[in-house]
């Protein structure tokens, strides 16, 4: 039965080694031919849905599939969406639920998140990005991960939590450090201390907006009703890491990769910002599907089942391969080929079903706008040769620790990051940009 | 050409109205999309078409 199963469909995956990423595009044609559901021994065993079709039906089963985290054992055991368990953290909060307990995070948090509500943030998100760019542009020098993609992603986050902007830099490096540093790396106990620190600023920050009501996310989980009842605080301090987590290093990936490839591709890069009304939306649906930030997401069968051809056991896991899926050429012509214009693009870059990233929109928002200003100011950047420096695994992120580049100096704008962002706090607070649509419908308005 | 976003199946990927502004509306709250009239304009039917194949939950339905 599931036995003959596996064995049909037996192929060696290991995410987390270094040979994936290096050899990301031939393993995946590799399983896509042999094995599009593979099973594989690697942490205890679990299965990897790699081709479109597979990832597509398997992904949408939120009947069959859990994605429940059950850390104390008081359900059935399940261990939630990371292959293996990570030993460190407990639930990722509502990404490792299943409904209606997770529709009931969700709908506390979506009037921040919509694109309506993402909308009244472009202002700000310009302003942080021009100061970014200020810091750098007589120079002629640029970290576009340090000096860019890690603090704009990084404010909005905290801005929209309600959180004050100057801390970002508590957050911000606990947060990246924590993906791309292995376990048994020298700096690992730094990390994790740091990390500690961010989670117990969080809780600090949480008790007082508790106590004191402040407008942000998480003010929305705070006085969340879940089903009747208060959230539970191992899950409201889950969710809030949750939060950040999504919000800095996948926006930071996304950017850095689609920077580099833009630098390495100038005739690219001279068309994508001469024809920016037609192709900004095409070219950044496109870069989400190549280079895929979060790779995948693993789930639980909660019941035996088949699906997608393949009969599969109750308790058996499963990673949901959405950068795999994204290359499948029968989906997508010329799957390794970027292409800024490509039509038909139904990537699943935010995930597919009810887990569908919820930041989707500040993803994109905050994107495009970092981008358009760097095609503006910066137009002939070069990325310094050899001087990009990937992650080593794209087991959690496909992600970059930096991203050197030079460019012909400017004139700087306004002022500095540090006196933009006491200037934006006087905004969030004046203005409390940090409402629910649904209470503050207009954008903000940044003077300078 | 007729066309209808099944609420079912609608996550909020919000491609549609990317690509069809005028014919897609998205909720203020959630994102998820609706049609603002099933009956699309000839000169929508090109966009209409591209939003039935970009949508990543296949929620879309042109006829």
């Amino acid at each position: 039965m599931s036995e003959d199963e596996r064995e049909r469909n037996r192929y060696h995956f290991d995410r987390h080694t270094p040979e994936y990423r290096r050899r990301f595009a031939s393993i995946t044609q590799e399983m896509h031919a042999r094995c599009p559901i593979a099973w594989s021994d690697a942490y205890d065993g679990h299965w990897v849905a790699a081709g479109n079709q597979e990832v597509f039906e398997l992904a949408r089963r939120a009947d069959l599939l859990s994605n429940d985290h059950d850390v104390k054992g008081e359900r059935r055991g399940y261990r939630g969406i990371t292959i293996p368990t990570p030993e460190a953290f407990g639930r990722a909060g509502f990404l490792e639920m299943d409904p209606p307990e997770q529709r009931h995070y969700r709908q506390a948090l979506n009037p921040y998140l919509s694109p309506a509500a993402v909308g009244r943030w472009l202002p700000f998100v310009d302003e942080v990005t021009r100061a970014c760019l200020d810091e750098r542009i007589e120079e002629g020098r640029i970290d576009f991960v340090d000096d860019l993609a890690n603090v704009v992603p990084a404010v909005l986050t905290l801005a929209m939590m309600g959180i004050p902007l100057k801390k970002w830099t508590t957050y911000n490096e606990p947060v990246h450090a924590a993906v791309y540093t292995p376990p048994d790396s020298p700096d690992s106990p730094r990390i994790a201390h740091l990390h500690m620190e961010m989670v117990m600023d969080l809780i600090s920050e949480l008790e007082q907006i508790r106590a004191d009501p402040r407008p942000g996310l998480i003010d929305a989980l705070v006085r969340a009703d879940i089903g009747g009842r208060p959230p539970v605080f191992e899950d409201l301090v889950g969710s809030l890491v949750l939060i950040i987590g999504g919000g800095f290093d996948t926006t930071t990936a996304l950017t850095a990769h689609a920077l580099e490839w833009l630098s390495e591709h100038p005739g690219q890069r001279a068309r994508l910002s001469r024809e920016r009304d037609a192709l900004l939306d095409s070219a950044t649906e496109e870069f989400l599907r190549f280079f895929t930030p979060a790779p995948g997401d693993g789930r639980t069968f909660s019941a035996d089942c088949e699906i997608a051809g393949t009969r599969f056991k109750e308790g058996e896991r499963l990673w949901l391969s959405w950068a795999m899926a994204n290359r499948d050429a029968t989906v997508f012509p010329e799957p390794d080929t970027l292409d800024l214009a490509r039509t038909g693009n139904r990537h699943s870059s935010f995930g597919l079903g009810i887990h569908r990233c919820i930041g989707s929109n500040v993803a994109r928002a905050v994107f495009k706008r970092m981008l358009l200003q760097v095609l503006d100011r910066l137009p002939g950047y070069r990325c310094e040769p050899g001087g990009a420096v990937p992650y080593d695994t794209i087991g959690v992120i496909n992600g970059m620790r930096h991203l050197p580049a030079t460019f012909t100096p400017g004139p700087r704008l306004g002022p500095g990051l540090d006196e933009t962002l006491d200037a934006l706090q006087r905004v969030c607070d004046e203005q409390r940009l940090a409402e629910p649509v649904t209470v503050r419908k207009s954008a903000a308005k940044i003077e300078r | 050409m007729k066309v209808r976003v099944d609420p079912e199946l609608c996550q909020g990927h919000t491609l549609c109205n990317m690509i069809a502004p005028d014919v897609f509306e998205l909720d203020e709250i959630d994102g998820h999309s609706s049609v603002v009239n099933e009956n699309v304009p000839a000169e929508e039917e090109a966009r209409v078409a591209e939003a039935v194949t970009s949508c990543p939950e296949r929620a879309i339905s042109a006829f």
